[in-house]
């Protein structure tokens, strides 16, 4: 696969209504953050949003989960993102994603700053884990324990990353649009060969 | 996807020398271009207030451009309780520049620089370390720091929390010199097993060695009042209001903090350093070193006898903007220079490169700190648990060579193997024998045997986790006390370690370990500011690399002996 040409898939996210409260019991909210996908349209280590979404859509999908996707606009704080998915959840499960990457399992019932799983190391994210964190949403949701997803670590992230990963927060925080209330987004991923 | 992937994604040509550019190691690490708005720039920022004082009744009712009334409120704690009210108009009045030249010019006295810096203000005092070089920064230090000897400080941890691991490694640390050792874990609730380990470990290696165990700062104060641990470091502060307020904290509950360890004699110091405020996106637009500063004087004010500073844990931050090293030793000159004891870094994973890792060090390591690592790992990176340092146990021999090479004291040795294995082994025998007394989780021969010999965690034999969390919980629900373990050492015929562990807690009554830069000899003889001031004043004077301690240190693994060059000097 190396020698051929890699496609690139982009995102855009369709508005389809103001962010409301599901109904669905198997439902996995995918609550991202306000620089996810406009401007921003990569993670801190280069994996495309689009990659991400499709990612943990795959991952909540082959485990019978069902989702659905909001962009928050208030805040730029990845507990309260999440957290606030998680009350607007079905099942009460959110994932909330931001735009560098970092991304937390959330449930409604627990205090913000607490989580089901924390992946506080963005730049260790990359396809195969999302697709893991969405297949946990998805059992999470249904009301099962899935075993953690496997974390990584590494001690040299902090001199490669550290840096633009303030950057990127600092980024993200001019995105902030208090005036803005969530709304659900739908995602179009286009290949382009 | 890891930080290890290479960089270079560019289709265009290259030249075979730029491939090989591309894949050396400090291509791996991270740059950003500054961003003064934000606080993403190191010391050099139009957006820093200018300094200004301003007096009323006794009261400073301006500082740095605002007036009272518009104080935040690190502005009223530095105002109240880190500025001399009687000196600071005129000391702001004071050319900058003249100030600067007194902080390098050796015919001035430590003192009278000291006593200056009392009534200084944050801006007022970045506007003097910006006229400074590196050299001259590092001219400031040398003169400035508070104790004559220099010293070190070591991590000892464990990826698996293994506790008898980090008593090997204490032990080993201790014997090759560092004055203090710290751990801290994985798994928070092991605590109590692994500090046991530090202690233990560290007094075998060489009796007076301090020890501290990072947690959060409820039980770490617990484990101090035990006497499980010897002092506290890892209390954080920040430079503006917004990043206390995010943790749930003011100047005045860390001061609070501060003085329930010092009604117990419990030595402590404060932990600060740039780029964490605009790390959380809260630096209010002031640069990094500005901030910084700010920290300093609030743990002047607090009257805690150091800090903890050099970026620490945010490193990856100055470290990739332009002059953040330069602004990184600024912080350690101005810590020493407001006469705090300073811990000055070195301590965190810094860089791919070899060469920029060295490079980072020696503003520290030449004019000596008060601990030149804050620390150093005394395990190899992969088991270190504050993320990784600086310099770990690959690097002792270099180390050492650079000592010898530059005649510099950095507070370590070269220490032969028998005696290496000698402390290890009897530090993992007085760990087996005081798990075996208090009715811990057993530490197998096979465990004391890999110990002795181990390098890193995966050399151990797995302990039963589970067992080992229901020891931990069960040393704090009996109370159990660093005398208790004293008994026990001396019951189970370790008296040498037990001695060296009573001496350490009998420090608590006379409380030599609250004077500013406190360490003890091997023989107990507390050095600090107050007993062994440094009194640097030019060539010639000062603490000179010398004697007994020169000799050892051209001490090697292997130097070729001059008598026989068949030989190497043993």
């Amino acid at each position: 696969m190396t020698a051929a040409v890699e496609s690139v898939r982009t995102l855009t996210l369709r508005e389809v209504g103001p962010a409301e409260r599901g109904t669905r019991p198997d439902e996995v909210v995918i609550a991202l953050s306000p620089a996810f996908g406009e401007p921003f349209t990569k993670t801190i280590v280069d994996v495309p949003h689009a990659e991400v979404i499709r990612q943990l859509l795959a991952g909540i999908e082959e485990r019978g989960g069902s989702a659905r996707i909001i962009k928050v606009y208030r805040t730029a704080d990845l507990a309260a993102i999440a957290h606030f998915g998680a009350k607007l959840s079905g099942s009460g499960i959110a994932v909330g994603v931001l735009s560098r990457g970092t991304t937390v399992l959330h449930q409604r019932d627990l205090a913000r700053l607490s989580n089901l799983e924390l992946f506080p190391q963005a730049p260790l994210l990359d396809a195969e884990v999302f697709r893991m964190i969405g297949a946990n949403a998805a059992q999470y949701a249904q009301g099962q324990s899935p075993r953690p997803v496997p974390t990584r670590n590494d001690q040299m992230a902090r001199p490669r990353w550290q840096a633009k990963a303030a950057l990127l927060h600092l980024k993200e925080f001019e995105c902030i649009d208090h005036a803005r209330a969530a709304v659900e987004v739908e995602p179009v991923i286009t290949r382009v060969d | 996807m890891t930080a290890v992937a290479p960089r270079s994604e560019s289709a265009v040509h290259t030249s075979k020398r730029t491939a090989i550019l591309e894949d050396r190691p400090v291509n791996l690490d991270g740059f950003v271009e500054e961003w003064p708005e934000k606080g993403l720039v190191a010391m050099e920022s139009d957006y820093d207030p200018q300094p200004s004082v301003r007096v009323e009744d006794g009261r400073i009712v301006e500082l740095d451009g605002r007036t009272r009334d518009a104080f935040d409120f690190m502005d009223t704690y530095i105002a109240d309780h880190a500025i001399d009210v009687e000196t600071c108009e005129a000391a702001v009045a004071t050319p900058s520049v003249e100030i600067a030249r007194m902080l390098v010019d050796p015919r001035t006295s430590r003192d009278e620089i000291v006593a200056l810096g009392r009534g200084l203000t944050p801006a007022k005092i970045l506007d003097v370390v910006k006229l400074m070089n590196v050299v001259e920064i590092m001219m400031g230090i040398q003169k400035t720091r508070s104790r004559r000897t220099p010293a070190n400080q070591a991590h000892s941890t464990s990826a698996k929390d293994n506790p008898i691991q980090v008593a090997a490694d204490a032990a080993e640390a201790a014997v090759r010199g560092f004055a203090e050792l710290e751990t801290t874990l994985g798994v928070l609730r092991y605590a109590p097993l692994v500090a046991i380990g530090l202690q233990v470990g560290g007094q075998t290696g060489r009796g007076g060695v301090l020890t501290q165990c990072a947690l959060e700062e409820a039980t770490e104060l617990d484990l101090g009042m035990r006497g499980i641990t010897a002092y506290a470091e890892t209390i954080s502060i920040y430079g503006t209001e917004s990043v206390f307020v995010d943790g749930d904290d003011t100047p005045w509950s860390k001061a609070f903090l501060a003085s329930a360890y010092a009604s117990r004699g419990i030595k402590m110091r404060f932990t600060s350093g740039t780029g964490s405020e605009v790390q959380m996106g809260n630096a209010e637009g002031r640069s990094m070193l500005y901030l910084e500063i700010r920290c300093i004087l609030m743990a002047k004010g607090a009257g805690v006898q150091g800090l903890q500073n050099g970026s620490i844990s945010c490193i990856g931050v100055p470290g990739a903007v332009p002059g953040g090293i330069r602004a990184v030793a600024a912080e350690n000159l101005v810590a020493s220079w407001m006469d705090l004891e300073c811990a000055s870094g070195n301590d965190q994973s810094f860089s791919h490169s070899p060469m920029r890792r060295t490079s980072r060090l020696l503003p520290q390591m030449l004019p000596g700190t008060d601990f030149v690592c804050s620390g150093y790992s005394g395990v190899p990176n992969k088991d270190n648990m504050f993320a990784g340092s600086n310099l770990d146990t690959e690097d002792y021999d270099d180390w050492n060579v650079i000592q010898r090479d530059m005649q510099v004291d950095g507070g370590l040795r070269h220490v032969r193997e028998d005696v290496i294995l000698q402390v290890r082994n009897k530090a993992a025998r007085a760990m087996q024998a005081v798990f075996a007394e208090l009715d811990l989780p057993a530490i197998t021969d096979e465990e004391v045997e890999a110990a002795t010999y181990a390098d890193s965690s995966d050399d151990y034999p797995d302990r039963d986790v589970l067992a080992d969390l229901e020891g931990a919980k069960s040393v704090m629900d009996r109370g159990i006390t660093g005398l208790d373990l004293v008994k026990v050492l001396e019951r189970t015929g370790f008296g040498d370690v037990a001695e060296n562990y009573l001496q350490v807690l009998r420090q608590r009554v006379s409380g030599d370990l609250l004077q500013t830069a406190a360490i003890f000899t091997g023989d107990f003889v507390p050095l600090a500011a107050i007993n062994d001031a440094n009194d640097y004043a030019g060539p010639g004077t000062g603490y000179r690399l010398s004697g007994e301690r020169w000799e050892e240190l051209k001490k090697l693994r292997h130097v070729t002996s001059a008598e026989n060059p068949e030989e190497e000097v043993v």
